[in-house]
């Protein structure tokens, strides 16, 4: 990990699981992505962070192909995905989760659980009456794996619950564990405690916690500070559509270019 | 498991409905006991709904599954009908040689030809171009068929469609060779009370002809709810049911939404169409005229009636549909044309009412919709129990 604080990415890392250059996107006249660079390393928790409007979102959507950019290359594992579809991303290791989920209607969690599990066998539509007992073979052990992960996340009596009963923070919970069930090699999470109590965040940031030291590699976006600060390093500082500086959570709290880039103050 | 079992075993939901169901069964048994209907239009009611389900059906696995907005349920209904009234009218102008066999495997062909090609330009686009586009290609169809008079014999229609079965060995021919049953009519009831006569009808050949319909559209009813909720409970049904809550959510764990839209339109697509190769030989006559949008509006009432995303739901809707199509006409016909009593604006609004059932009818859909919206949202019988493929979950949940 990196023990300084750069300006700009920190592009010295021996192996990167995602690796952004040079990203670029506007929309109309507006330049939310500006030359974007940064990479992530295998096996930590990489925080994107930064005032509002510094384009954290739209680079989450660049980089998991819900966006097309208007310049740049996004590689994940070394593959190169840009302009690939969202499923194609994901299908190369890279899941990521969303800010709002919405509620799966008439699922139960476990059936909302199921859909992330990959490379099923009963999702082709023939295989269903060529090889039933395959897809039946496959079903059976992803109700054992959505139920192991879901006991994980401490959340294992919610299984048979309609997915619509279930609270906000217990929705970001079941999501994590969604995205768990496909076996990512990087997990974007995109505000996982936005809109959660202080109890259930600090529950999040602990069930985080254990991915990682279980070899999961995670980026986050994040508006809440303090919840950042404690759980991730390095700490990626956007500021208008580009990288400002990169460093240890302590490092980058004190730096003054990045209090002035949250005060709304002239950074240059 | 005993009657009683099964019964308790049940959800209000399906309580509610097997009560009504079984009530409406008994009056039709009444009914025909009677003769307020005739066991051959009794068949022919049934075989309609059997229609009805199938469009139903076909709906559902789009808008029920994967939330796809079809607007030309009419027109995939058509083709399944003109294909198969091609095959086998005797004034078809193309002279396609084959039977029941040809006109339906012509009719799946052409279904999903003409499915993929609506849905390769509108499905990576939102939603409401689906609905848009499939609005238009319900018109072009139907004007298609009323103007290639060379084709489709144009607003003459397409006449003199044989039994399903013409030309087979043993089914071929057979409601003509079977024998007339007549039943002789008897009076019952209690002396000096009351008095009706039931019975004293005859099956013949129309009868017969009309039963053969109603088991081959029990066979098609029965495969597709077969093959339905066997797709319905698997993971493929999950990824379309995904979709329809939030395809992103869909495509960000990896799922190609696109192509399992195209499929569900497909799908659903070709059983419609076999709704329309039934209705060919139901009603031994097709015109442009079956091709109406007001059709496609029917099939909407009655999967979203029914519970949009169940199959039994759509089943429930399509049978409702024709009770309510059918049940005016036969309304009209008992009722006294002017109110008995004389109070003066009742007289004029129900004179309005009995002269034109028509609209009446149209009255009374749109009331039931008002209700069902009001009342329950998510349709009288929408999916009771969690879709897992079946079989993994044994030993797991006891």
């Amino acid at each position: 990990m990196s023990e300084t604080l750069t300006t700009g990415a920190n592009r010295e890392k021996d192996d990167t699981v995602l690796e952004v250059e040079g990203l670029h996107k506007a929309f109309g006249g507006l330049v939310a992505t500006d030359d974007a660079s940064f990479a992530v390393e295998r096996g930590s928790i990489t925080a994107l962070i930064g005032p509002n409007g510094a384009g954290k979102s739209t680079i989450f959507n660049l980089v998991s192909g819900f966006y097309e950019p208007d310049a740049g290359t996004v590689r994940v594992n070394g593959t190169d995905v840009t302009g690939m579809e969202p499923n194609e991303v994901a299908t190369e290791g890279l899941i990521r989760t969303f800010q709002t989920p919405r509620k799966l209607e008439g699922m139960t969690v476990r059936e909302a659980m199921l859909v992330g599990a990959s490379d099923q066998p009963g999702e082709s539509f023939l295989k269903l009456f060529t090889d039933p007992s395959g897809v039946e073979a496959a079903e059976r052990a992803n109700i054992e794996d959505a139920h192991e992960m879901l006991e994980q996340f401490e959340i294992g009596h919610l299984a048979t619950q309609p997915a619509t009963d279930l609270s906000g923070g217990q929705m970001k919970l079941v999501e994590l564990a969604r995205a768990m069930l496909a076996e990512p090699e990087i997990l974007l999470l995109d505000e996982p405690v936005a809109g959660v109590n202080p109890t259930l965040a600090n529950k999040l940031s602990d069930h985080i916690a254990r991915l990682n030291e279980e070899g999961v590699t995670l980026c986050l976006i994040e508006h809440d500070m303090e919840f950042v600060m404690n759980l991730a390093d390095p700490v990626i500082v956007l500021d208008r559509g580009s990288v400002l500086v990169e460093g240890p959570s302590e490092a980058v709290r004190n730096d003054q270019r990045v209090i002035d880039a949250y005060l709304g103050g002239d950074s240059a | 498991m005993t009657l009683r079992e099964r019964y308790d075993a049940m959800t209000r939901a399906e309580q509610g409905v097997t009560l009504f169901v079984g009530g409406f069964g008994f009056l039709l048994v009444l009914a025909l006991l009677t003769g307020t209907l005739t066991p051959t239009y009794t068949l022919y009611l049934a075989g309609l709904t059997g229609m009805y389900i199938l469009l139903s059906f076909g709906l559902n696995a789009q808008w029920g599954y994967t939330g796809l907005i079809n607007f030309s349920v009419a027109a995939f209904f058509g083709i399944g009908a003109y294909a198969t009234a091609l095959v086998t009218a005797t004034n078809s102008p193309l002279s396609i040689p084959g039977g029941v066999v040809v006109g339906l495997v012509l009719a799946i062909l052409a279904s999903a030809v003409i499915a993929v090609a609506i849905a390769i330009p509108t499905l990576r686009l939102r939603s409401d171009y689906l609905a848009i586009a499939s609005l238009g290609l319900a018109e072009v169809v139907r004007q298609i068929v009323l103007n290639q008079r060379d084709w489709t014999n144009g607003s003459g229609g397409l006449r003199g469609i044989p039994d399903v079965f013409a030309g087979w060995p043993v089914l071929g021919g057979l409601p003509e060779r079977l024998p007339g049953l007549e039943f002789t009519e008897y009076a019952v009831g209690v002396p000096g009370l009351f008095q009706v006569r039931v019975l004293g009808f005859t099956l013949d050949t129309p009868f017969w002809t009309d039963l053969l319909n109603f088991v081959v559209v029990v066979v098609f009813v029965v495969a597709v709810y077969l093959l339905l909720r066997r797709v319905h409970r698997s993971p493929w049904g999950r990824v379309l049911r995904t979709i329809r809550s939030d395809e992103d959510l869909a495509s960000a764990l990896g799922k190609d939404t696109y192509g399992f839209k195209l499929q569900s339109f497909v799908l659903g697509s070709i059983v419609m169409a076999l709704g329309g190769v039934f209705y060919a030989f139901l009603a031994a006559y097709v015109s442009p005229g079956d091709l109406e949008p007001i059709n496609t509006f029917y099939v909407w009432i009655a999967v979203i009636l029914g519970g949009s995303g169940s199959n039994r739901g759509a089943m429930f809707g399509g049978f409702v549909v024709v009770a309510i199509r059918e049940g005016t006409r036969f309304a009209s016909d008992i009722l006294p044309s002017q109110l008995p009593v004389n109070i003066p604006v009742l007289v004029d609004v129900y004179g309005a009412i009995v002269s034109d059932f028509g609209s009446t009818r149209l009255l009374i859909v749109g009331l039931l919709i008002v209700l069902v919206m009001r009342l329950r949202p998510e349709g009288v019988l929408p999916p009771q129990r969690e879709l897992v493929w079946p079989s993994a979950l044994e030993e797991r949940d006891e």
